[in-house]
């Protein structure tokens, strides 16, 4: 996979083990479990998570659940921080355009 | 230094005050604010503009002000982010629907338009309410919300372009009264001489008051809310309960302020926070607003009711101090009210006696007679 860190100097080698499955815009894409949303999003080569109000593309900024600016709706919930939030199987993941759609 | 009018308080009526002098042409004035404008009450508050109240007098001093409200804009000259989306007043007893239909009576004959609404109509018109327990709502289009750091910053640069003073960062210690009548202010920034002094020092009024002797029967007791992260903007009205001691608002931006009272507050100037209400708050709002349910509260902060007996304003002019004047204990809801009793006190202290709003009846002398509570108040 490309845009994985495979060896890291304090972290150790990647082990590639228990692939998962989620679904980006419709799109079947696989991550590992152990990923956030984030991480899966960018080794699956896609660094657009979401679009402000007035449609520039927003992703990966802090990358510590601060900025708020990887905002993704997760299974119809908007506002979720797709890089402290850990991607699972089946999920679905939907790029947030602006603020989040209320849900009740 | 000498100015005709000082105004002790840089809130949402102090600056209304200094506003209503400028416009009425007098100039000669300055108000003094030991924080920073709107630090107080003012800048804490809910920003809610309601009509519907228990006692005529609320009513009407409301309705004035969403005159000057529905004007802010033109006439000030500041964006206030004021909208007229109503405010849903929700009832949990048969008690309290009671008391709304013999309200809501007494708010349309004063001129007021209110709907009455049934739980299954509140359910057709905002299905992202749980309608549980409500007996009956009522509904004023015309009540609404804006900012209140808008609205005193508006007042304020609108008088100090009229020549009017604003001194922030400055403390009042002590008021100098000869022969009972107030002749200047010692303050943090030296000696103000002054032919008039207005008490409008919010959560601070009761020791303002001390300083010139004056006896005002008010508390201060704490208020908490908070915001959360902003959704899309879908909600245009404030909804309240009494009896669920809750209200809630969408600001533009997209945010939920929401707060609660509490019963157990003693009273006393403390603005910090308490986990309770943030436990408290979240269960009881997701449960009436389950679209709250997954959204982040962002921040959270307090600030004082000044409390007065019967939860009305006190207005008007010392007995035992010629020329002191005050405008506080608001109970809650002076942002509402302030531009219509910024008219009233300018007009009482430039024309003898307010012209456009009757306010002899919230005197303080009122409490020697009995009380007569306001009950609509979270």
């Amino acid at each position: 996979m490309p845009r994985r860190v495979a060896k890291h100097p304090i972290l150790g080698d990647l082990e590639e083990t228990n692939e998962i499955e989620f679904e980006f815009e419709g799109q079947k894409l696989k991550a590992f479990k152990g990923d956030t949303i984030a991480s899966a999003l960018i080794d699956n080569g896609l660094d657009i998570f979401g679009f402000t109000d007035s449609g520039k593309p927003r992703g990966f900024f802090c990358a510590i659940g601060k900025c708020s600016s990887c905002l993704v709706i997760v299974n119809g919930v908007p506002n979720i921080r797709a890089c402290i939030t850990l991607v699972e199987d089946g999920m679905k993941v939907e790029r947030q355009k602006g603020k989040g759609n209320p849900v009740w | 230094m000498k100015y005709k009018v000082c105004i002790i308080g840089g809130g949402i009526i102090g600056t209304a005050i200094a506003y209503f002098l400028g416009k009425m042409g007098e100039t000669s004035v300055a108000v003094f604010e030991k924080r920073y404008l709107s630090s107080g009450a003012t800048g804490r508050c809910g920003g809610g503009i309601r009509q519907q109240w228990s006692t005529e007098a609320n009513v009407r001093l409301a309705m004035r002000s969403v005159q000057f409200f529905e004007r802010f804009k033109e006439e000030v000259g500041m964006d206030i982010e004021y909208r007229q989306g109503g405010y849903l007043l929700l009832s949990y007893s048969e008690e309290e629907a009671q008391q709304f239909e013999k309200n809501v009576k007494m708010q349309r004959e004063q001129g007021l338009e209110v709907e009455i609404l049934s739980p299954k109509m509140v359910k057709e018109k905002y299905p992202y309410i749980n309608t549980e327990g409500v007996v009956l709502a009522t509904f004023c289009p015309t009540d609404g919300h804006a900012n209140p750091h808008k609205a005193t910053f508006g007042y304020a640069k609108a008088a100090e372009k009229m020549g009017i003073e604003i001194y922030t960062h400055t403390e009042v210690n002590e008021i100098d009264v000869e022969n009972g009548k107030v002749k200047g202010i010692q303050t943090s920034k030296g000696y103000f001489e002054c032919d008039v002094l207005v008490n409008a020092a919010g959560a601070w009024s009761r020791e303002v008051g001390k300083m010139a002797g004056v006896e005002l029967p008010t508390e201060s007791y704490r208020h908490q809310i908070f915001v959360t992260e902003p959704l899309k903007y879908f909600f245009p009205f404030m909804a309240i309960s009494f009896s669920k001691n809750f209200y809630i608002r969408q600001a533009l931006h997209g945010q939920f302020i929401m707060g609660q009272g509490d019963k157990d507050e003693k009273p006393g100037i403390n603005e910090n926070v308490t986990f309770k209400f943030e436990k408290e708050m979240a269960k009881k709002m997701t449960k009436i607003f389950p679209f709250l349910e997954n959204v982040r509260i962002l921040r959270h902060w307090s600030g004082e009711y000044n409390m007065s007996p019967d939860a009305q304003p006190i207005l008007g002019k010392s007995n035992e101090v010629e020329n002191f004047y005050y405008a506080v204990g608001f109970s809650g809801h002076g942002f509402m009210l302030a531009p219509a009793v910024g008219e009233a006190i300018a007009e009482m202290i430039l024309l003898g006696k307010p012209v456009h709003s009757d306010i002899s009846y919230l005197d303080k002398d009122r409490f020697k007679k009995g009380i007569v509570q306001e009950k609509n108040v979270v």
